[in-house]
């Protein structure tokens, strides 16, 4: 899937949305390169530093190669190139705001560069994910007083809208679904004093965030809270909540969190005794009981049937066998019907208890375990999977009768 | 959801074509080997009910059949047509994610020897932590759950729990029916 050329022609077809989108950020990087000369020196200088150094990072993807990287990084050095750039290595010594774009129009890493400065600048003892966040914050502020306003179109990523005004700019929300396709679940956490993992990271999304994933993103974007959007892009547009970090890592994290919630909700609803129960670790950890419980439970009634299984004979089975046929039909009070019960007919329940058969057939909830187990909801599930197993019990001992006679 | 009712049909028609084989030499085995043997054919029994349509069933199947111990002929029997097929994608399947592991595995050490923990960031890694220490432990629980990641791994802990709440229900009618018949 990953194209292995390095031109951008050959990648063609599959980048030409992304043409289109890097050709808007060629805009907006011009706009974003224009003004701070004329501000003061702060944005050039922090531009200019990691700069070189940015795209050295670029180089250094490009040589070192790590399987999933290396896609990445020929991908973005192929937009380098298809942008008119025919060596990385020598843009950034011309680092100049009025040429025509030496500085490689991808966005990715202009922010990479910013977070990069910021992290030189500020302490390094500060790496959580916190900090990061505030750090764009202060980032997105800066540039706020330099651009003077939300200067860039909704294309544009979370370090560069402005937060705290509230109109909060349509972002790019990379999707969960890439980060379980890389079947890293570690990766949205940022542990690392290194920029360098991170940015290989955000690299890395970035470009897989632009070859437009159409399906998964619009699967993922019913799964959202998303904002109205006005330009019908292939991207997941999430809008970040207010105090929020609009950063695309953690608008993605928080998706995959709400995904993960969502799903322990049904979860906690399924086990008895975890609807109560608040944080992750408790809610975790009644579930493994009950799934040790129940494949105890599995372990027990084996060793019972194993027990009871050398007096029997199987003719039992061979007996179902047989009556399977009518089974596939038929459902099971189908097959238990034409049996004559003694005990049911002693019980004097027999049409009672065909209604409820047909009944029980109609319901389409999930199993809610056992007579034994306590449960906070009694529903008629319950009382009509009691009849049901009493019911198997009594086909098989009738049967058994049978075959005795 | 399915509807519970054909769930246990399904599984208790399997089951009994798997017990056929049992019973054939249930004179010569010990009451161990007995209970893993039936354990076994409900296990697979129950995966193949669910048709190949969740991981952890075709995680089952994949490690059954590569089992000495009947688990071949449990898959044959109870699978029958579809035999090849499903344990086809389950084992290769299989192989695939055994490689992800593997580097997963290795990015994961590397990253937690370079994390230096900030004082006001303590409780949160602690509880990740924890949250991080019951998920391994489930999906040790969950068969194939070592290959899933945890959004996957959610759905198919759900999937699992339901479906052995229907093997538990109909092996215990069958104990209860078979033992009440022995005290008569």
């Amino acid at each position: 899937m990953e194209p292995t050329e390095h031109r951008s022609s050959a990648i063609g077809p599959s980048l030409d949305q992304n043409a289109l989108d890097s050709l808007q950020f060629n805009e907006e990087i011009q706009h974003l390169m224009t003004l701070p000369p004329e501000n003061a020196n702060s944005f050039t200088a922090l531009l200019e530093l990691p700069a070189p150094q940015a795209v050295e990072l670029l180089h250094h993807h490009h040589h070192r190669s790590p399987e999933s990287n290396c896609s990445t990084a020929k991908l973005v050095t192929a937009k380098a190139d298809g942008h008119g750039l025919h060596h990385p290595h020598a843009t950034p010594h011309h680092f100049n705001p009025g040429a025509n774009l030496t500085f490689p129009s991808d966005i990715s890493l202009i922010e990479r560069a910013v977070r990069f400065s910021v992290f030189a600048g500020i302490n390094n003892s500060d790496n959580n994910h916190n900090d990061n966040n505030n750090n764009n914050h202060k980032i997105s502020s800066k540039i706020d007083k330099n651009n003077n306003n939300n200067n860039c179109s909704p294309e544009t990523t979370g370090s560069v809208p402005s937060n705290s005004s509230g109109n909060l700019g349509k972002v790019k929300n990379e999707p969960a679904e890439s980060d379980s396709d890389n079947n890293n679940p570690n990766s949205p956490q940022p542990l690392d004093i290194k920029t360098e993992n991170q940015n290989q990271k955000s690299a890395k999304r970035k470009e897989r965030e632009k070859k437009g994933k159409a399906a998964t993103k619009k699967s993922k974007s019913g799964a959202n809270d998303s904002s109205e959007d006005a330009e019908k892009l292939p991207y997941v547009h999430v809008r970040a909540r207010r105090g929020q970090a609009t950063d695309s890592h953690s608008l993605a994290e928080r998706a995959r969190r709400e995904k993960i919630n969502a799903r322990m909700k049904l979860l906690q609803e399924l086990v008895p005794g975890c609807n109560k129960i608040s944080g992750t670790a408790l809610v975790l950890d009644e579930i493994i009981n009950h799934v040790q419980s129940l494949q105890r439970q599995v372990e027990f009634l084996s060793m019972r049937l194993a027990a009871v299984n050398p007096r029997i004979d199987f003719n039992l089975d061979s007996l179902f066998v047989a009556e399977s046929g009518s089974l596939i039909d038929s459902s099971f009070p189908g097959m238990v019907m034409p049996v004559m019960w003694p005990e049911l007919q002693a019980h004097g329940n027999r049409q009672q208890y065909q209604q409820q058969w047909h009944h029980f057939d109609g319901h389409h909830q999930p199993l809610l375990g056992g007579a034994e187990e306590s449960h906070n909801f009694v529903t008629p599930e319950n009382s009509l999977l009691s009849y049901d197993s009493s019911a198997n019990s009594a086909t098989l001992h009738t049967n058994q009768l049978k075959m005795e006679l | 959801m399915r509807a519970p009712s054909s769930l246990k049909q399904e599984f208790l028609r399997k089951w009994i074509l798997g017990l056929q084989i049992c019973s054939s030499s249930a004179k010569s085995m010990s009451i161990s080997e007995r209970k893993k043997a039936i354990k076994l054919s409900a296990d697979i029994a129950m995966a193949s009910a669910r048709n190949g349509r969740t991981s952890w069933s075709r995680a089952l199947i994949a490690s059954a059949s590569k089992d000495d111990n009947h688990g071949k002929l449990f898959v044959q029997q109870i699978l029958g047509s579809d035999c090849e097929r499903l344990t086809k994608i389950s084992t290769s399947i299989k192989r695939l994610r055994c490689k992800k592991i593997l580097k997963k595995s290795s990015g994961t050490i590397i990253r937690r020897r370079m994390k230096r923990i900030p004082d006001k960031a303590v409780a949160s890694s602690i509880a990740k932590q924890m949250v991080n220490k019951r998920t391994q432990i489930l999906k040790s629980l969950v068969p194939g759950g070592v290959f899933m990641d945890e959004v996957s791994l959610i759905e198919e802990t759900l999937d699992y729990i339901l479906s052995l709440r229907a093997q538990i229900d109909v092996m215990r009618s069958l104990a209860d029916a078979t033992e009440m018949m022995m005290s008569c």
